[in-house]
């Protein structure tokens, strides 16, 4: 089944089976599977249980579970793992089941529910189901609701899924430092009929933000606000796969957000409506269309739209710093500063430094060597050259004629004759001024005339 | 009373002392008795500047030297062949020669004659004189004026070896401060960089006034530490000069760019402290001090019943009468003065002799080991620098680089790294001269230059291919 499941990826669930837990207990818990890919899975159809559509967890993957006596069991494992944030960044996480985020859990309305935690991390922790209806005791608060889970043991938490929705898991222990490693998952509770809310595509992304240090590896737990990489499911553009749809498809993407700012959320070509919010289902009437919808610390969204607009839209958090990879916060800006002769002195003392930066923050094509582990701030070809996007940002493909189910990246569109912005090649005429225009600041370099107030005709100086 | 004949005797030991030739007078011998010990030092044989032919030959060596860049060597040679205070003190080896020639020889006979006449009566005396006392203790005087003899080879080779080691600190210094001076530019042409490109981006308005305030102010103080870094390069440069006792156009000599590379080892060195005791000059004049004070408590001892005598042949012959002939000695009594004074000063004088002896001993022991532990720790030091700190320092500015490429950190970091970078190189630079001076401080303690390290390349061959 897990074999099945990863046909997208080709690669690895794994069954941890009795090295990971006790032998005494390896009989009554459930195996706690492992995925090391960072690729999308595809949806896992539900084997056992009741029939629901299972949703795709962007560059992530469903949780398995088994059937005990009417029960779904889930083993949960928290333990370090190593997350590739994109292809050549490497971060030092901690996570679930070998991955952070943790695997999504999806369960049915009215189900009970058994999730076994097993700790591995060198400190207490403890599983907070957030936004789901459930006895106190389950809500997994360390020290209000439960002792933490010690390292080495494993507790069992049960309830009903009551309400269908969208939700999340965090630990309630130590949340500040475990947060900021990456702990956290998603929930889907999936109504009982199957036909209710049904779409075609159902995508799921955790927010959450990092701060790594060019050079290093693990985040910087104690940072507030000042994160460098905002991460859709711990991936970065270009790391995060396409979301595709096809033309006509129903699509809903369900957004939660455990960073430590908002995120106005962005699709283009589209016109959304925000179906879900963390209290349950929008009813119909009271959805109100959008193109960015924000989603606030600690919530969740499910917005919905048909994909009726063939091509390549970008999507995105509309924060333009959170589309953008580790970036210095402290650099002073450098456009429009005049580099001729600086340049030159600065590089008998630097040897291989260059100007940037004098005429914008865009690199180009520049491919400068970075420190180790490190992205480059903007990065992504596309079609028509380098994205200059990193960070919460990826691409909704709509296409014609996909087959359901079919996840698989369709390469860039192709845009129909004429419908592409082009270079204007006729006459350009000549600029008219409005005729009270202000005087156009002095260009750089210039000496600039400043008159002390009050001082008579010729009585100001020169400043240079 | 001697006889003619043992005053004949006397005579012919006189003549045997004179032939033996053993105390020539000529300056460039005497010269060359130091000149031994000035080239296990500085690896220069001094020589005598007698007249215009000397000097003309130098000037051309000279110019010869000067027309490089100055390396250390040559600086040592210069100081040593040129400098006018050497040459006079070059002379007194010469004075002590001469000193001790004159010791080798009897007073020249005296020939007296005087004619009286009055009262009609003429009166002629003759007389011969030979300084009799000074035959019989030439040999006790010969000794003691070999001993000062040797005592001034070596004071002249110490002097040698003083200004060489001198010549040798302020080559270090200067060329050093010329180092330093080229920093103090480096630091300042990346203060002049950051404060040009703030007032760049002032005058693109992306800068404060205040910005460019504080970019300036640290442009200007760099400014001023080149003028005193500048200041302190004429300094010691002007040091040197005058240990070289150059002026006028060979002055105008230029210096290596950089000081010479650390060796790749230390010299491993046992049994300093012997080392010290023997070679050192200090220890050897403080002995041959010892030894001449000994020689004349000895002559004082010998002497003090006959303080002057004096033997003299006389004839006399007075008009109308027979000549008469004969001799005279002249005795001074022991009367007042039994001469215990003047042995127990000598005595006295001995005593602080050995005593000195003693001491510059302890001294040349505990100078030795510190000077070969301050070379040993210098060489550490520039060692840590040369291995540690530099490659460290190259490794930061590398990765401020690659961090500027990510535009992760802006220009400023990277001229404010440059500034970094360039201290940590003056501190190794002021490493790589301490070691260098250390190295000349033990070579003044051990007394001459330090034998080749077995384990590695001679640290001087090294030296000399680096200074030229
Ligand atoms: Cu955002």
């Amino acid at each position: 089944m897990t074999n099945r499941r990863s046909f997208l990826t080709g690669a690895g669930v794994t069954m941890l089976g009795a090295s990971l837990v006790s032998k005494a207990g390896a009989a009554t818990l459930p195996e706690a599977p492992v995925h090391s890919s960072a690729a999308t899975a595809a949806p896992l159809a539900p084997p056992s249980g009741r029939p629901y559509n299972p949703v795709v967890t962007l560059n992530g993957w469903t949780l398995p579970w088994r059937m005990k006596d009417g029960v779904k069991e889930f083993h949960l494992v928290a333990e370090p793992v190593v997350r590739e944030l994109a292809p050549g960044m490497q971060a030092n996480l901690w996570g679930y089941n070998g991955q952070s985020p943790g695997p999504t859990i999806e369960v049915v309305e009215g189900d009970r529910v058994r999730i076994f935690v097993t700790n591995k991390l060198p400190e207490h922790t403890s599983v907070h189901w957030h936004g789901q209806l459930l006895p106190c005791g389950m809500d997994g608060v360390t020290g209000l609701t439960q002792p933490g889970i010690q390292p080495g043991k494993t507790f069992v938490y049960e309830f009903v899924a009551r309400h269908a929705g969208t939700f999340m898991y965090h630990p309630h222990a130590d949340e500040m430092q475990q947060m900021a490693m990456g702990m956290m998952g998603f929930w889907v509770t999936h109504p009982k009929n199957p036909r209710q809310h049904a779409v075609d595509r159902d995508y799921v992304m955790l927010l959450s933000s990092y701060d790594i240090e060019p050079g290093s590896y693990t985040p910087r737990t104690n940072t507030m606000l000042d994160f460098n990489l905002w991460t859709i499911n711990s991936r970065v553009f270009p790391g995060l796969d396409p979301m595709v749809a096809r033309l006509g498809d129903k699509v809903r993407i369900r957004v939660g957000n455990l960073t430590m700012t908002n995120h106005p959320i962005h699709l283009h070509g589209h016109r959304f409506e925000v179906a879900g919010t963390d209290g349950g289902w929008v009813p119909k009437s009271a959805r109100w269309p959008e193109v960015t919808t924000d989603v606030a610390v600690g919530q969740m969204r499910a917005i919905e739209f048909v994909a009726d607009a063939p091509g390549d839209w970008a999507f995105h958090c509309h924060k333009s710093h959170h589309t953008m990879n580790a970036m210095g916060h402290d650099v002073p800006t450098l456009i429009g500063v005049d580099h001729r002769g600086v340049a030159e002195k600065i590089n008998k003392l630097v040897p291989g430094y260059m100007v940037m930066g004098d005429k914008g923050g865009s690199m180009g094509d520049m491919k400068m060597p970075l420190p180790a582990n490190t992205l480059p701030m903007m990065s992504g070809d596309g079609p028509f050259g380098n994205l200059e996007m990193g960070g919460m940002f990826t691409v909704l493909k709509v296409r014609e004629g996909l087959a359901r189910g079919d996840y698989r990246d369709p390469g860039w569109y192709r845009h129909p004759a004429g419908s592409v912005a082009r270079e204007w090649t006729g006459d350009v005429p000549a600029p008219t001024s409005a005729p009270d225009a202000r005087p156009a600041p002095a260009p750089a370099g210039q000496a600039l005339d400043a008159r002390k107030p009050g001082a008579k005709d010729g009585g100001g100086h020169h400043h240079h | 009373m001697p006889t003619p004949r043992m005053y004949r005797g006397a005579l012919a030991t006189a003549a045997t002392l004179l032939l033996a030739g053993c105390a020539s007078t000529n300056p460039d011998t005497a010269l060359h008795a130091s000149a031994g010990q000035a080239r296990a030092l500085a690896g220069v044989e001094p020589r005598l500047l007698r007249n215009d032919d000397d000097r003309r030959a130098l000037a051309a060596e000279i110019d010869d030297l000067v027309r490089q860049p100055l390396s250390l060597d040559a600086a040592v040679r210069i100081a040593i062949l040129n400098h006018p205070g050497l040459q006079a003190q070059y002379w007194d080896a010469g004075i002590a020669q001469a000193d001790l020639a004159q010791a080798s020889r009897l007073r020249n006979p005296s020939f007296g004659f005087s004619r009286m006449s009055g009262g009609g009566s003429v009166e002629i005396e003759r007389g011969v004189s030979l300084d009799l006392a000074g035959l019989l203790t030439m040999p006790l005087r010969q000794r003691m004026a070999a001993r000062r003899h040797e005592q001034a080879t070596l004071q002249v080779a110490a002097a040698i070896e003083r200004h060489a080691i001198a010549t040798r600190r302020a080559w270090i210094e200067a060329v050093a401060a010329g180092q330093a001076l080229d920093y103090a530019r480096q630091v300042a042409a990346a203060a002049d960089a950051s404060s040009e490109l703030m007032e760049r981006m002032t005058l693109a308005g992306n800068a404060s006034a205040l910005d460019l305030a504080r970019e300036s102010s640290f442009h200007a103080e760099a400014g001023a530490a080149v003028l005193r870094a500048a200041r302190a390069r004429d300094a010691a440069r002007e040091r040197l000069t005058r240990q070289l006792g150059l002026w006028g156009a060979q002055a105008g000599y230029i210096l290596p760019e950089r000081l010479p590379d650390l060796p790749a080892q230390a010299v491993a060195l046992s049994g300093i402290e012997r080392l010290a005791i023997e070679r050192r000059l200090d220890v050897r004049a403080a002995r041959a001090d010892a030894a001449g004070t000994a020689a004349d408590l000895g002559l004082t001892r010998t002497t003090r019943m006959v303080n002057v005598l004096d033997l003299g042949y006389a004839s006399k012959s007075e008009t109308g009468e027979a000549r008469s002939e004969g001799y005279e000695v002249s005795l001074e009594l022991p009367l007042f003065d039994w001469g215990g004074a003047r042995v127990a000063r000598a005595e006295g004088l001995y005593m602080q002799a050995l005593g000195r002896v003693a001491e510059t001993a302890v001294n040349a022991r505990s100078e030795a080991r510190a000077g070969y532990l301050g070379y040993r720790a210098s060489h550490d030091v520039a060692r840590h620098y040369r291995d540690h700190v530099i490659p460290l320092r190259k490794k930061i500015a590398e990765e401020t680089l690659l961090r500027y490429n990510g535009m992760l950190a802006s220009p400023f970091e990277l001229l404010a790294d440059a500034r970094e970078q360039a201290a940590a190189v003056h501190a190794a630079i002021e490493a790589l001269k301490d070691f260098w001076l250390a190295e000349a401080d033990l070579e003044a303690a051990l007394g001459g230059r330090l034998p080749p390290s077995p384990s590695a390349t001679h640290v001087h061959a090294h030296e000399h291919k680096e200074a030229q």
